[in-house]
């Protein structure tokens, strides 16, 4: 059975992290997706992969870049020139979707606006993806993966209980973006095939993920007190915490939320009088003599490697999860068994371990089919067999610098 | 113009976060959802907090967001009754959105075997920690939990703590969005031919692919730092204190320039030590030093609006109180005023996006049980049907 975006053609002129992520995840489930650099303006990740820029086409070698643009084509077009925006105008008019994640003012000074492009194409489902939205006072505010939370509101609600916001631990605000534009896509096309018409979808990262803690925002509009972060504990609940397990700087998550988890915590570190201390026996008192507790459970993890207690307490019925490390998350057997992970040769990079497409729909499966582009790799695809253009057109093409085999190394120095 | 999944039906048995999530963004655009709820209700009913501090079920600020634009139906699965009733609703329905242990969703009469036979289109979505299959398929989680299975939590913190998981739900909002572009990735297949499936997230899976360069510099370069990092990521990516708050920087190299003449140190530009990404990664103490200095003289909307005028990446950590006046949010009409018939009036966050002015809809939550009749009478139950199915009063 055909993936579910087969025959969806993606126009992706996103770079860094958000925007990739979204449009790998379209190529995941089945869409054409043809990335668009520029000789001199190329994904700036092409150039954070460590890789030393003595080796050949470096460029092609970055893990990080290549782990966001799996199942993507790859054309080098200069937008910036007059030509550059022809060309991609006709990529357009032979394309479903376009997605863009650059600054709100971007796209409509390269003269490709929605309304541009939907005069060539009136059915393009066109979708930008900007950290401040396309309107708006702070539109043309600079902003990366940590602004956006920061901006969310979910630095100020995260930290130590009793500390100062934390940030998260890493660009947040990037993948929970990428994550909404399946979704986006998918219901964008959904209004074109029933109206015929394109739809211009704008995706604010920071509006999108202030969706993550609505309930502050509705709380705080009812009741005007702010939320101090709260740490590893819950309002209600006790034991709901992170404790140090055996081993160098590893620790387990449990969670109990009622009486009977609760036993089983007692049984599993056999302590089973505890489950009838006053102090402990109800959820209410658990919650009021919290430290106590923690420091009494602490006592026992730390006997135990951190799956090990996991897998001991979840045989007496405890909520309880290992805090893995990323070799621990590649070596999970869980992950393993769900068959998380797949072998991708690159013919620059090598072959390296990637995660396959996070969703199973079996009838219409997800596949990692095949590995990060090169630079420029798919020039002749697309302006030879999509675009038709003669072989004088591309040539005039290189020469005037609308197009390259190879990025310009000086950018994104 | 309809709204975009306008005709579609979805029903949701979902408790608590991910779920929900799910449930409100379908319903916001438009779907008619009607939410499942056990006899007593939800248990983010309980939850809080509550309007005024008054734990009542129907001014949980959880609840209130998560289940904007619904319908509210009392059904008791755990009774023959309340499944036969649920058939019969499942039946006419596009989507179920579920997630429960694949043990307990089986005891609710929620597997796939049981509800395909009724309804082949169907797109059942499951949203479970670990997926329907594997070793951990049938252990316990919650939000903390799966945050930490997902490797995210070991990452977050300061390098001489203990991990500490992000504000809020966020494991359970992640496996709520990344369920809803599945869910629409599954009815455009449906469409398409009229064939059904059952969608299976696990959050443990969705969290791999986001963890930065962490996994591919890991799988792919052998390389992995293994330390939290706190605020003070380094001298261009942190949250330092401010005079009223905290200010957020993070400047890539092209930023480098405007971030120089943004905070007032031209002098920056200038200096030997600063010239290069790698020299300033090199001197990274210093330059955090300076930094930090600039901050603590900075009021965070000042700072906040130096960032915009010069074109650096500088915000400020925004309080909700902060996020209410917000210019940006006001301009773009983000917060949307709801009126709820017991909680009152409130501010709510719009839809994730935009996709013309008549996209997303602001109900407010339903109370409990409100339409249980008039769905169930619509599905074609009748009087005593009904009583049985819905449960004793609780």
């Amino acid at each position: 059975m055909k993936a579910p975006l087969a025959g969806i053609r993606v126009v992706d002129l996103t770079m860094v992290w958000a925007g990739p992520f979204g449009t790998r995840l379209l190529g995941d489930y089945g869409a054409e997706v043809i990335k668009v650099e520029g000789p001199g303006q190329w994904d700036l990740l092409r150039g954070l992969g460590g890789i030393p820029r003595t080796v050949d086409r470096w460029y092609n070698r970055a893990a990080y870049f290549n782990h966001n643009n799996r199942n993507k084509y790859s054309a080098a077009i200069d937008l910036r020139q007059e030509a550059g925006r022809d060309l991609l105008l006709q990529l357009l008019a032979k394309s479903d979707v376009l997605v863009e994640n650059y600054r709100a003012n971007v796209m409509d000074n390269l003269g490709l606006s929605f309304e541009e492009v939907r005069a060539v194409n009136p059915r393009i489902v066109y979708v930008s993806m900007p950290g401040h939205g396309k309107t708006g006072p702070e539109a043309h505010y600079v902003t990366y993966g940590t602004n956006v939370e920061q901006l969310a509101g979910l630095v100020s609600v995260s930290g130590y209980e009793g500390g100062e916001p934390l940030k998260t631990g890493f660009s947040y605000g990037d993948p929970t973006a990428g994550l909404a534009v399946p979704a986006a896509v998918a219901l964008g096309l959904r209004q074109r095939n029933r109206t015929g018409e394109g739809v211009h979808i704008d995706l604010a990262q920071r509006e999108n993920l202030t969706g993550f803690v609505g309930e502050y925002l509705v709380d705080y509009s009812m009741n005007r007190e702010l939320r101090a972060p709260a740490g590893n504990t819950h309002p209600h609940f006790a034991p709901h915490g992170v404790y140090r397990s055996g081993g160098e700087d590893r620790w387990i998550t449990i969670a109990c939320e009622n009486d009977e988890q609760f036993a089983g915590l007692c049984r599993a570190m056999q302590r089973e009088e505890l489950a009838e201390d006053e102090r402990f026996a109800t959820v209410a008192a658990r919650k009021a003599n919290e430290q106590e507790l923690n420091a009494i459970i602490e006592e026992w993890t730390s006997t135990w490697g951190h799956y090990e207690a996991m897998h001991i307490l979840q045989r007496h019925g405890v909520p309880a999860g290992a805090v893995l490390t990323i070799p621990e998350v590649m070596s999970d057997p869980q992950l393993r068994a769900r068959g998380a992970w797949s072998e991708q040769v690159h013919p620059d990079a090598g072959a390296w371990e990637v995660e396959t497409p996070p969703w199973k729909l079996p009838r219409t499966p997800g596949h990692a089919r095949i590995p990060a582009p090169g630079f420029a790799e798919h020039n002749s695809y697309v302006f030879r067999d999509l675009l038709g253009l003669d072989e004088e057109t591309i040539a005039r093409l290189y020469a005037d610098g609308v197009t390259a085999d190879e990025p310009n190394v000086q950018s994104h120095t | 113009m309809p709204l975009p999944l306008e005709g579609i039906r979805v029903l949701e048995v979902g408790t608590f976060v991910s779920a929900p999530y799910c449930g409100r963004l379908f319903a916001g655009y438009g779907a008619e959802v009607i939410k499942v709820e056990p006899p007593g209700g939800d248990i983010s009913r309980a939850h809080g907090p509550f309007k005024d501090g008054v734990p009542d079920p129907e001014t949980s600020a959880l609840f209130l967001y998560l289940n904007t634009s619904k319908r509210s139906v009392e059904l008791d699965l755990g009774s023959q009754a309340g499944r036969d009733a649920f058939l019969r609703l499942a039946a006419d329905a596009d989507v179920i959105i579920e997630n429960y242990r694949p043990s307990d969703a089986r005891a609710l009469g929620l597997d796939y075997e049981r509800l395909r036979p009724v309804n082949p289109r169907l797109v059942l979505v499951s949203i479970t920690a670990y997926g329907q299959e594997g070793p951990y398929a049938e252990y316990r989680s919650n939000n903390l939990i799966a945050f930490a299975m997902g490797g995210q939590m070991f990452l977050t913190g300061d390098p001489d703590k203990p991990p500490v998981k992000n504000g809020g739900y966020q494991a359970d909002y992640q496996g709520g969005l990344n369920a809803f572009s599945a869910a629409n990735l599954a009815l455009l297949a449906a469409e398409r031919d009229g064939e059904g499936q059952h969608v299976d997230i696990s959050v443990q899976h969705c969290m791999a692919p986001i963890l930065e360069a962490g996994v591919p510099f890991y799988s792919y370069n052998g390389l992995w730092l293994g330390q939290r990092r706190g605020n003070l990521m380094s001298s261009f990516m942190g949250v330092y204190p401010c005079l009223d708050g905290q200010v957020g920087v993070h400047v890539m190299a092209r930023n480098w320039p405007p971030f120089a003449e943004a905070t007032g140190h031209p002098e920056w530009l200038e200096d030997e030590r600063f010239a290069t990404a790698e020299s300033r990664r090199e001197h990274d103490d210093v330059l955090m030093a300076e930094v930090i200095a600039w901050a603590a003289g900075m009021r965070k909307k000042e700072a906040y609006a130096l960032g915009g005028e010069f074109r650096a990446p500088i915000t400020f950590i925004h309080t909700m109180e902060d996020l209410l006046e917000s210019p940006q949010l006001e301009a773009r009409g983000f917060l949307r005023r709801i009126e709820h018939p017991v909680a009152g009036e409130a501010s709510y966050p719009g839809p994730p996006w935009w996709m013309g002015p008549d996209a997303w809809r602001d109900g407010p939550a339903p109370l409990l049980g409100a339409d249980t009749q008039a769905v169930l009478a619509e599905a074609g139950l009748s009087e005593s049907e009904i009583a049985a199915a819905a449960g004793a009063p609780a």
